[in-house]
């Protein structure tokens, strides 16, 4: 299959750090993969640098559907079909959570009607029908994720860069995520996620990269990765044996 | 999603519409229409601060820019020219939109109180100039519009009336404006700017250029108010002009009435000018200072109280009485 997503030699260095050193990896068509890491390891910078947020230094490239996105604002990256989340989660609070995702809609029509009518199939989508009315502040965690992911799909992106969505939600609702995003994905869209619960890793995506201090220290599919020296060093510890562990991080 | 059926809506619109076309022949005293006419005009500036202080966020304190350049592009008209301020009105607009936009340019690289910071820079700074331009603007003395009787065309009126309802019609004209862009795809990037811009980048927003597009929107209207006051007074100067209190009294009159809402503005001018003004009648120079205290009490009521505005109030109330329920949150309730 075609590669969706491809990132050359991504690099962001903020005075003394490097943030992220010659980072490449690529995404092929409708395939989900997982950006994981111990925390600062630059997970959240590189989606920052493919999202337009911050510039990466020269040299990077960003290529999605054959188009170099590198210098565009975030807006232009997401017109061309790269919506993220991000990890804390940040919807429009006075909002609705019909409104928060009538505001992702405008990008493609700018009709309400339009836009309403496509907000609600999004929001049926992740199952926040219920809860249309309610104003985003008022959502629990969950259903925050939920809005951001409703929000995103708005948009009708063709990748998704997921950050974190599970972080702060108890198993059930792990299981719920998971779930989702495997709809996601069957819905024919390519996604990247970063998380640190490992159960959801392995049950949504088929290739990980690990990335530890900016540098991509391993990748492949996940049985590989999780036996890989390196990583079990850098991230996952010398107690991890055997799956699954409840990896769950406090947010 | 409203909860007032839209029947009741239009009855109450209507009912306000009567009242205030009614009023200058009900109430024929010189006083009180001049109060009213200040309301009118100042609730017509804060509707115009609102489009982009209130669903935007962007708080400026230097709108008085835009007041003053309006008002003194369209007495350089008149004056010099002799061109009427029916015309020089929509000139001062159009200055002002072309001034917004390197003003524009500079202030919203800063975000929240270093944005207000340099907006009421650069309203001083327009400000000074115009003290130093004395060749073409009359410098620090001002000067006095030419009375010339009744005479419409060139927006002069022997009766107070005409004037209440010229300033009628500027603050129906931007209570409509904001309505139609509350309802469109704008009212949603707007607000969504205002309530975290990073976000409404990821979604696809050009944070920019809808700033931009917004404060080309309020600088104009804005303007109108400036040509329209200085065409009341018959007076002008860069002090009066560019006063910063246009700058704080139409954000004021917003944030007391309710940030972000159509009818915010109109009702925080309503409270705060009626009030000032009759105290200081009442009060007369004797208490000098007194109505300002009062004026600084009711601010502080409100943010302490509701900060949302006194539209929360009235909605609430009102919710209460008709519907004997509790009242949806209004400034929630955006969403067509």
């Amino acid at each position: 299959m075609a590669d969706a997503l491809v990132v050359r030699n991504l690099s962001k260095r903020f005075g003394g750090l490097q943030a992220v050193q010659d980072f490449s990896f690529s995404v092929a068509e409708n395939e989900t993969i997982a950006l994981i890491g111990p925390n600062g390891a630059g997970k959240t910078t590189c989606f920052n640098l493919i999202t337009g947020y911050h510039r990466p230094d020269a040299g990077s490239s960003v290529v999605a559907f054959g188009r170099e996105l590198v210098g565009l604002r975030p807006h232009d990256i997401c017109a061309y079909g790269l919506a993220r989340t991000f990890q804390v989660a940040r919807p429009f609070g006075k909002m609705t959570v019909l409104a928060n995702v009538m505001t992702g809609a405008f990008l493609r029509d700018r009709k309400v009607d339009v836009a309403r009518e496509k907000a609600r199939e999004a929001i049926d989508f992740v199952g926040l029908t219920a809860r249309s009315h309610t104003p985003a502040h008022d959502l629990t965690t969950i259903d925050q994720r939920r809005l951001e992911m409703a929000r995103a799909l708005a948009t009708e992106p063709r990748i998704l860069l997921l950050d974190e969505v599970m972080a702060g939600l108890n198993p059930a609702e792990i299981d719920q995520a998971v779930a989702l995003v495997g709809k996601l994905s069957t819905r024919g869209l390519t996604i990247v996620i970063i998380e640190h619960v490992m159960r959801a890793i392995l049950a949504v995506a088929r290739h990980i990269v690990v990335l530890d201090h900016g540098q991509k220290i391993a990748e492949g599919n996940p049985q590989d990765v999780v036996a890989n020296v390196d990583v079990i060093r850098a991230y996952l510890g010398t107690g991890y044996v055997n799956l699954p562990i409840p990896g769950d991080r406090p947010c | 999603m409203t909860r007032t059926p839209r029947g009741s809506g239009v009855l109450w619109l209507g009912a306000l519409v009567v009242i205030a076309l009614a009023l200058p022949l009900v109430v024929t005293s010189r006083f009180y229409t001049d109060i009213f006419i200040r309301v009118l005009l100042f609730a017509f500036i804060g509707v115009a601060w609102n489009l982009m202080g209130g669903y935007a966020k962007q708080l400026s304190l230097g709108h008085a820019a835009y007041f003053g350049l309006g008002a003194y592009t369209s007495t350089i008209l008149q004056i010099k020219f002799g061109v009427s301020p029916w015309i020089g009105m929509f000139a001062g607009g159009g200055v002002a939109m072309l001034a917004s936009l390197p003003i524009g340019a500079v202030c919203f690289r800063l975000r929240g109180p270093y944005f207000a910071i340099s907006t009421i820079a650069m309203a001083q700074v327009l400000m000074l100039l115009f003290l130093k331009f004395r060749d073409f603007a009359w410098g620090a003395e001002g000067t006095t519009i030419p009375n010339l009787g009744n005479s419409p065309l060139m927006m002069q009126f022997d009766a107070k009336a005409a004037y209440y309802y010229i300033a009628l019609a500027l603050l129906a004209a931007a209570l409509a404006i904001t309505w139609w862009i509350e309802r469109s795809w704008m009212g949603y990037y707007l607000v969504a700017v205002g309530e975290d811009e990073d976000a409404a980048a990821a979604i696809g927003v050009n944070v920019p250029k809808i700033k931009r597009h917004i404060y080309l929107i309020s600088a104009f209207l804005t303007a109108l108010a400036g040509t329209f006051y200085i065409q009341y007074i018959y007076f002008i100067d860069p002090n009066t002009a560019f006063s910063f209190n246009i700058s704080v009294e139409a954000a004021l009159v917003s944030i007391v009435g309710g940030i972000g809402t159509l009818w915010g503005p109109v009702l925080g001018t309503v409270l705060l000018e009626v009030t000032s003004a009759l105290l200081q009648s009442w009060l007369g120079s004797g208490l000098g200072g007194v109505q300002l205290t009062v004026y600084a009490l009711i601010l502080m009521g409100v943010i302490l109280w509701r900060p949302t505005g006194l539209i929360g109030v009235l909605t609430d109330a009102y919710d209460r009485l008709v519907n004997a329920g509790p009242a949806p949150a209004r400034e929630a309730s955006l969403d067509g």
